[in-house]
């Protein structure tokens, strides 16, 4: 029985090392955060990273991880030798083709204060990481309840389930969608968003990964002249 | 007594065991047949809706959009199936190889059931809206004490099996066993306490669950299948395998390594540079074992290979083992930084997770299955031919839909990389492949219902009686 007992003894040493190493260590790690703050020269005032209090939308981020969002579209920007991935030309609000926002790679503690960090699986629609930037609440709403309203070549399925429609009874709703064509749900009645659907859309708003860094942990671009996170900032205050 | 005696008692013996081993080994087997169907059923489903929005959306039917279908398919295809059909195969071994009947099949039975329920709350709840969008964990939270109830009942059986054991002499068959009954539990509490109860940082959890994929691939379903590949390339050639020394380097490599492994998908994010660099080495070492398995398998069939042609388990189990060694081949490539930035968060993903749920597990699977169900039911498959449709319905299928994702994947990551192009251009970039794999999955449904037919007639007893096995190609190869 002794060579049973050494075999088990021989498993669970091989496999102590990778568990302690990769999910004990960096769990007790990253919960103790440290907080890095730093005088900033321009605006001469202390900034810290990550900044504050999180203002993630928990019940939206529920949302979006029922919905199987994360199947589809990634929240994670990989630093430059991976790939270009801050911006593209029709990603709405951040820059335009002439200037390209760009907007730093994402960082542990951008995920501040979420339950988990959807980085994602596949690509297929794109990063999430700065949605927050790109459109606004009534747009969102059109989109999700019709994707291939707002693009046609979009392979996005619709989430009209979190939508109602409903007769209007006085006066139409303030938050009702304004669909035209075929999505009209006809005269004498409104679609509105549920409450699902209002948290799905405020999480979305709040997917602003961008906080300032300090400068010893930016790197230098290509060009080595500006560097990444500083553009961002420039655009959120802008 | 004499040779001949013995050699009788003996096969009565066998006869024994196998029949003690009957009713939980079919259950297992056709619970999990039943589940593969409906996990190729939902991933035809899923693989349309990914191109083509708008199939099957009416408002009834809303909940089969790709958020929901994708996770449940993959939760159906690795719990419903995968898991439960290799728990099967690792009973019948067990048995065999220790020459211990299974006492109290009943308990069996009963942890089977409760495995089922489990992943049927599960994948209902991801329809139902209470998935959790994590890989492979995508089960509404309360699910995972159930699976692991029945697994650990599993795991007890099987060890009492070990330690009734007739000989001294331990099989590398029942290592791989005892390896994943070990793993198992350790790895899926690891990942549900960690994930799920404690709280955390959020980065780290996706971190953990990475690893939990790539670790239930490495230290449960290649344990289970190479158990089987093990047992029934020597069986069926009856000869001993090649070199022990070669699978002891097999083996400890594997134990040694795969529990490193899985992070490297997240190279580039945000984690601390090690975490991702430590995974990529682990994926690129795991060559060496691999090699070692590789070796040991093609040595032991050397000057054999007429075998694959004529017999089924030999030919499925051939073949699953040939995808074993290409995954690990393309999983150590794609862990460095060229190839890994268009395959890390691509469709390439789902080729991966395919290639080694179904290129090699299933396959290796199924091959097993082709083996044991006649020695259970007392008859013999009824048709060669349905066999060969089986196969190259799958093979054909898994392997078309392997290197489609792969290809598509990778283009499709060419087309996102190019950032001043228009976000349409990287969106359809990879339809003609998500098309493609659509035409693989039918293929692989198809196959799959050959085989669910074809099982559920064994079970039913209705397979030949008193004739040779069923073999495929030309018969007069028979041994």
């Amino acid at each position: 029985m002794s060579s049973f007992r050494n075999f088990v003894l021989a498993l669970a040493a091989t496999f102590l090392a990778p568990w302690l190493c990769l999910v004990v260590i960096p769990h007790a790690k990253m919960k103790a955060q440290e907080i890095l703050t730093w005088e900033d020269q321009e605006l001469g005032t202390e900034l810290s990273y990550p900044a504050g209090t999180p203002n993630i939308f928990r019940q939206g981020q529920a949302v979006y991880a029922r919905e199987g969002c994360a199947s589809c579209h990634t929240q994670m920007i990989r630093p430059t030798y991976l790939g270009f991935e801050s911006w593209r030309p029709d990603f709405g609000k951040e820059g335009n083709r002439g200037n390209p926002v760009r907007i730093r790679e994402t960082r542990p503690g951008d995920f501040l204060g979420e339950r988990f960090a959807y980085l994602g699986v596949q690509r297929v629609g794109p990063d999430l990481s700065n949605a927050g930037y790109r459109h606004d609440e009534q747009w969102h709403h059109a989109h999700l309840y019709s994707p291939q309203s707002k693009r046609s070549f979009s392979v996005m399925p619709s989430f009209r389930h979190l939508y109602i429609k409903r007769k209007v009874r006085g006066q139409r709703s303030d938050n009702a969608l304004s669909l035209s064509g075929e999505l009209d749900p006809g005269k004498g009645f409104e679609v509105v968003p549920s409450e699902d659907a209002r948290a799905l859309v405020g999480y979305l708003m709040t997917l602003k990964k961008d906080q300032p860094l300090p400068p010893w942990l930016l790197e230098p671009n290509e060009e080595g002249e500006e560097n990444a996170a500083e553009d961002g900032n420039q655009t959120k205050e802008g | 007594m004499t040779d001949d005696k013995i050699a009788d008692e003996d096969i009565l013996r066998r006869a024994a065991i196998d029949r003690s081993t009957r009713l939980p080994v079919l259950f297992f087997f056709t619970s999990g047949a039943v589940w593969l169907l409906v996990a190729v059923i939902i991933g035809f489903i899923q693989s349309v809706k990914f191109y083509y929005p708008g199939f099957l959306d009416t408002p009834w039917l809303f909940f089969l959009n790709y958020g929901r279908s994708n996770p449940a398919f993959m939760g159906a295809l690795v719990y419903g199936w995968a898991i439960q059909a290799g728990i099967g195969v690792a009973i019948w071994l067990m048995a065999r190889l220790c020459r211990a009947e299974v006492k109290n099949p009943v308990t069996l039975l009963v942890a089977g059931h409760f495995w089922n329920l489990g992943v049927l709350i599960g994948v209902v709840g991801i329809f139902a809206g209470y998935g959790t969008s994590m890989e492979w964990l995508a089960f509404p939270k309360a699910v995972w004490p159930i699976l692991l109830g029945a697994y650990s009942l599993v795991v007890i059986w099987l060890i009492t099996m070990f330690m009734r054991r007739e000989s001294g002499e331990v099989y590398i068959s029942v290592w791989y066993i005892l390896g994943a009954c070990f793993w198992f539990p350790w790895v899926y509490i690891t990942a549900n306490v960690f994930i799920h109860i404690l709280p955390g940082a959020a980065v780290a959890k996706a971190a953990t669950n990475a690893w939990f994929l790539s670790s239930m691939i490495y230290l449960v379903l290649v344990p289970l299948g190479l158990a089987s590949v093990y047992y029934f390339i020597p069986k069926i050639l009856g000869r001993p395998v090649y070199s022990s020394q070669l699978a002891l380097i097999g083996f400890w490599g594997l134990a040694i390594l795969g529990g490193w492994t899985g992070i490297q998908k997240l190279m580039g994010g945000p984690l601390p540079a090690w975490m991702p660099a430590v995974s990529g080495v682990a994926v690129i070492l795991i060559l060496v074992p691999v090699l070692a398995i590789a070796i040991n398998h093609h040595m032991t069939l050397k000057g054999n290979h007429q075998l694959v042609e004529t017999s089924p388990t030999m030919r499925f189990t051939a073949v699953g083992a040939s995808l074993f060694s290409i995954f690990c081949v393309l999983s150590a490539l794609c862990a460095f930084f060229s190839l890994g930035k268009f395959t890390q968060i691509s469709q390439t993903t789902t080729a991966f997770q395919l290639l080694a749920v179904y290129g090699f597990f299933t396959l290796t699977i199924f091959g097993a299955i082709y083996f044991i169900v006649p020695r259970l039911v007392g008859c013999e498959w009824i048709s060669g031919s349905r066999i060969q449709m089986h196969f190259w319905f799958s093979t054909y299928g898994i392997v078309a839909l392997v290197g489609l994702h792969f290809i598509g994947g990778m283009w499709q990551a060419a087309a996102y990389a190019q950032f001043d192009a228009p976000l349409e251009n990287a969106v359809s970039a990879g339809r003609p492949y998500a098309i493609g794999v659509s035409v693989a999955w039918a293929s692989i449904v198809i196959s799959n219902v050959i085989f669910l037919y074809h099982l559920g007639l064994m079970i039913l007893r209705l397979g030949r009686r008193g004739e040779g096995p069923a073999l495929l190609g030309h018969q007069h190869h028979a041994a």
